[in-house]
């Protein structure tokens, strides 16, 4: 092994607040090879981001670095003198964090702010050599019309382009190692595996080397040629991520890999079944006006649902999937009738939702409840536990006693404590609490609950319990679920047949083994290559992955909305908007140049 | 392009809220009890007197009637003639009602015109004052929360808060004029003269912004992007200076436009208190003498200067902060 650039030895942390101490990072050792990518695995918690600060001696009080040597270029970084140690922040050694979006001064252009920077730790640097860097890498990571958004402020780019935007201000000083931290856990699947595309890249031009940390191994194991796995601020294991992955030493990494939902694997796909449509969706459309900017009085029309049609079966797990800014909040929104379609028409038990009086759609409303997303949010803080389950059945006019009798009953149903009943919800675990709002949802006896992400701020473990509930709960009362959901793996696991939505559209919709095993638009495929996965995946992403951003949904491209990013694209996707064609089996793609079924196997033994 | 439709929706905003202020003003002074007419004509006037000086002054016609006629003169900038007030001087008249001195009265717009540079000048060294104290500590306390400097902030704060205004203005007369002779007091007679009123407006002001700008650059040093700033190479004094300061005063300016209302509200006592000639004491004067022109046209003024004001903070805040859009 040549001469490390980093080397780390014996690294400890501590939080000492109120006089107690916790060692976050214990006892840490490891090596850095110049130009060498090394992951950092380990659960949320475990003491990543913690150390990633602690190698540029960026923590501050209450955490403390009690022990250790972190040797950086022969230069001991923990006996700096302040000066010395500016020299190599942000110089030799560049950071992008997790929150692309917070990282640089929300008022200013942010090529400006990498000037600022770069000029700040290479003051011999001109204005103009300065600015000319910035525009050149900012081509580099493939922002489009780097000149024009060289101007821009950070609130004028996505989360996508924002995160490309960091990695040049952390690449723009040419540092021989960059700290990246988490970098694409907000990111939408495809442009997460952009910017991983993006990094693999440059930095094989660049000979930087890279510390990759991630809460998932398989996006680690994407880009890093070895990879540290981290347990309560210990390295529990180390080893090439390669062999890691296949053949896990140390029971924790074990652990960490079974949880990790197979996709293609030995999976069991739900298949579609029959039964009466609880749910009809027929051709709902929803679009906002929101005022130009600049404008005295003029309007942008966002087209948020376009033309989107579906049927939920008695007892059918539906999925709907696709990337921030498809539309799925909007459709969540309609589907509970918070708000209600421009046109189109959404039905329930056959009775269109729209025709009905307030009294009637009150007490329809008992048969489709809403699961949301943020466990936290979603319940009044102040209300004890049995009160709150309560309170749906008090609203329907059910009198105290019979309440409290079914409130416990649905309790005892999701698996809360009774002991809880007169508890606030204050202290309760994310899971504990998503329990509650299920209850709140069963008392009513519903007969659709409409889950919109409910499950994505649960760890691994809280969601494989919830979905065992749910699976219970749909086997003794007959439910039908929609999961409305980024997730492809939650989706893989429980529904029978998915929607996968575009731009404000259902691009496709087909039954689980097909979406997943034969999709028949682009898009879909597109999706499913950029899932981040330990196993092969039957999409290789040379071959499908995309470029670009979703065009907004102010100016939709003339024809077919995918158009522009499409690989399959051709001259009539310009003129024709592809409607939702029927195929074999039940299945729906909206494509003129669709994949036809199974003769791209070959692809699956590519990677 | 931007600007220029920002500004034409704001007017038409403004001329909306000042239309309705006007109506307001104008009917509640109809309607409180007191004959403008027996005022102007004198208490010993014979009662065909005041119905002739009524009828002259249009005051016998319907209140709606009146509005209009009102509105006509305003939009070509009449504000109308004082009910009391002579042109030539201070003098409230006599009791006689054919006295030939008296049909010579001020325009509501001169009184105004020359009383508010005096406002101004009060005001804005108010404002100089508050600032110099306010910025340097705000910030300070906002950088260390919890240490001295946040202590020594919200202590000066709620010191400031809790002083009566009228408490402090004689306070500060018994000692800084009359014992110590360091400073005039009462009435006006150059530029000294302002600086006593002026201290007692600024302590009004000073608790709102130490408090407000303690709060901005606490929140602000907190978010990601300044505790990045260190990792990312830039220095504490340019962080501090180019970054959090820029984005921690746009509470401020917005915080200063409604602050306006206050200054003014502080005014009206203060002026009052050290007999300072400006806008404020012509105020209560023209309350005390049932002037309705003269009380129309200032609470009109006022509310026009309240919206310029508040379009040039939304310009200003804009500026600083391209994400604003009003």
């Amino acid at each position: 092994m040549p001469v490390p650039i980093l080397a780390v030895s014996n690294l400890s942390v501590d939080l000492d607040r109120e006089g107690r101490n916790r060692r976050i990072v214990d006892d840490v050792t490891f090596s850095l090879a110049p130009g060498e990518v090394l992951g950092l695995v380990g659960e949320a918690g475990s003491g990543k981001s913690v150390l990633a600060r602690a190698l540029v001696r960026a923590v501050s009080t209450p955490l403390e670095i009690a022990a250790g040597r972190i040797v950086f270029e022969g230069k001991d970084i923990l006996s700096l003198p302040p000066r010395a140690l500016s020299a190599i922040r942000g110089n030799r050694i560049g950071f992008i964090g997790a929150n692309p979006m917070g990282s640089l001064d929300p008022r200013l252009p942010i090529g400006q702010q990498i000037v600022e920077k770069l000029r700040c730790v290479r003051p011999e640097i001109g204005r103009a050599e300065a600015r000319d860097k910035v525009l050149d890498l900012l081509g580099r990571v493939r922002i489009p019309s780097p000149a024009a958004r060289f101007h821009e402020a950070p609130f004028q780019f996505s989360g996508g382009m924002m995160q490309r935007v960091m990695i040049v201000d952390a690449l723009v000083s040419d540092p021989s190692l960059v700290i990246a931290d988490n970098i694409t856990q907000p990111l939408d699947v495809t442009v997460a595996a952009q910017i991983i595309r993006l990094i693999d890249g440059l930095r094989q031009s660049l000979d930087t080397a890279f510390l990759f940390i991630s809460s998932s191994l398989p996006v680690v194991a994407q880009i890093a040629e070895r990879t540290l796995v981290m347990q309560r601020g210990r390295i529990v294991e180390e080893g090439r991520t390669a062999e890691l992955a296949t053949r896990p030493a140390q029971s924790y990494t074990r652990a960490l890999i079974s949880r990790i939902p197979s996709i293609w694997k030995d999976v069991g796909a739900p298949p579609a079944r029959d039964g009466e449509a609880v749910l009809t969706v027929d051709n709902v459309r929803r679009s906002y006006l929101v005022r130009r900017r600049g404008s005295f009085n003029a309007y942008n029309e966002v087209k948020a649902v376009r033309d989107v049609s579906f049927s939920v079966k008695a007892g059918e797990n539906f999925g709907i999937v696709g990337e921030s800014g498809c539309g799925k909040s909007t459709l969540t929104r309609l589907l509970a009738w918070l708000e209600q379609p421009d046109g189109g028409r959404i039905a329930f038990l056959g009775k269109d939702l729209s025709h009905l009086s307030a009294r009637s759609l009150t007490e329809m409303r008992r048969s489709f409840q809403l699961l949301l997303q943020d466990p936290y949010g979603s319940l009044p803080s102040g209300m004890p536990l049995q009160r709150m389950i309560e309170e749906p059945l008090l609203i329907h006019g059910v009198d105290r006693a019979e309440a409290a009798r079914r409130a416990q009953e649905a309790m005892a149903e999701v698996g809360l404590d009774l002991d809880l009943a007169d508890r606030l919800p204050v202290g309760l675990s994310a899971g504990q609490r998503q329990r509650i709002n299920i209850a709140r949802a069963l008392v009513l006896k519903p007969r659709l609950l409409i889950l919109d992400e409910t499950l994505s701020a649960l760890d691994q473990v809280e969601q494989a319990e919830l979905l065992d509930l749910f699976n219970r709960l749909q086997a003794t009362h007959g439910f039908s679920y929609v999961f409305i959901s980024h997730d492809l793996a939650l989706v893989r696991r429980m529904c029978h047949r998915i929607a996968v939505m575009y731009l404000g559209r259902i691009v496709e919709l087909a039954d689980n083994s097909t979406l997943f095993e034969q999709p028949h638009h682009p898009y879909t495929r597109a999706l499913l290559s950029a899932m981040p996965t330990l196993e092969d995946n039957r999409f290789p992403r040379p071959r499908y992955l995309l470029d670009g951003e979703p065009p907004s949904p102010i100016d939709l491209p003339l024809g077919c909305s995918f158009r522009s990013r499409c690989p399959r694209a051709q001259g009539d996707c310009q003129k024709t908007d592809p409607p939702l064609l029927a195929l074999a089996g039940g299945n729906y793609a909206a494509c003129l140049h669709r994949h036809e079924a199974l003769h791209e196997e070959e692809a699956v033994h590519v990677e | 392009m931007f600007v220029l439709s920002f500004l034409l929706r704001r007017l038409l905003q403004g001329a909306l809220i000042i239309l309705l202020v006007t109506f307001i003003i104008f009917t509640l002074l109809r309607v409180v009890p007191g004959d403008p007419a027996r005022l102007i004509v004198g208490g010993m006037a014979p009662d065909e007197v005041v119905a002739m000086k009524a009828k002259e002054l249009g005051l016998d016609r319907p209140i709606p009637i009146q509005f209009v006629s009102y509105l006509g003169d305003l939009v070509t900038g009449d504000l109308g003639t004082s009910f009391v007030r002579p042109k030539s001087g201070a003098s409230l008249g006599g009791a006689s009602f054919d006295d030939a001195t008296r049909e010579e009265r001020a325009k509501v717009l001169d009184l105004i015109l020359a009383t508010l540079p005096m406002t101004l000048q009060l005001a804005a060294v108010a404002l100089a004052l508050a600032l110099l104290v306010a910025v340097p500590l705000g910030t300070l306390g906002g950088l260390y929360p919890g240490k001295w400097p946040d202590k020594l902030a919200l202590a000066i704060g709620s010191l400031c808060v809790s002083t009566p205004n009228f408490w402090l203005g004689i306070v500060l007369t018994l000692f800084l004029s009359v014992k110590l002779k360091l400073l005039p007091a009462i009435g006006y007679r150059g530029f000294s003269y302002t600086i006593l009123p002026a201290i007692v407006l600024a302590v009004e002001i000073v608790p709102f912004i130490l408090r407000t700008l303690t709060v901005s650059v606490a929140q602000v040093m907190r978010e990601d992007f300044i505790q990045l700033a260190p990792i990312r190479g830039l220095s504490r004094s340019r962080t501090i200076f180019s970054h959090a300061l820029g984005n921690s005063a746009i509470p401020l300016i917005n915080l200063l436009g409604v602050q306006l209302g206050m200054l003014l509200g502080g005014v009206l006592v203060i002026e009052f208190i050290f007999d300072y000639p400006g806008l404020g004491l012509l105020t209560i004067n023209a309350v005390l003498q049932r002037d309705f022109p003269l009380i129309q046209g200032i609470a009109i003024f006022i509310s026009v200067m309240f919206v310029m004001i508040n379009v040039l903070v939304d310009l200003i805040a804009m500026t600083i902060d391209p994400r604003l859009e009003y």
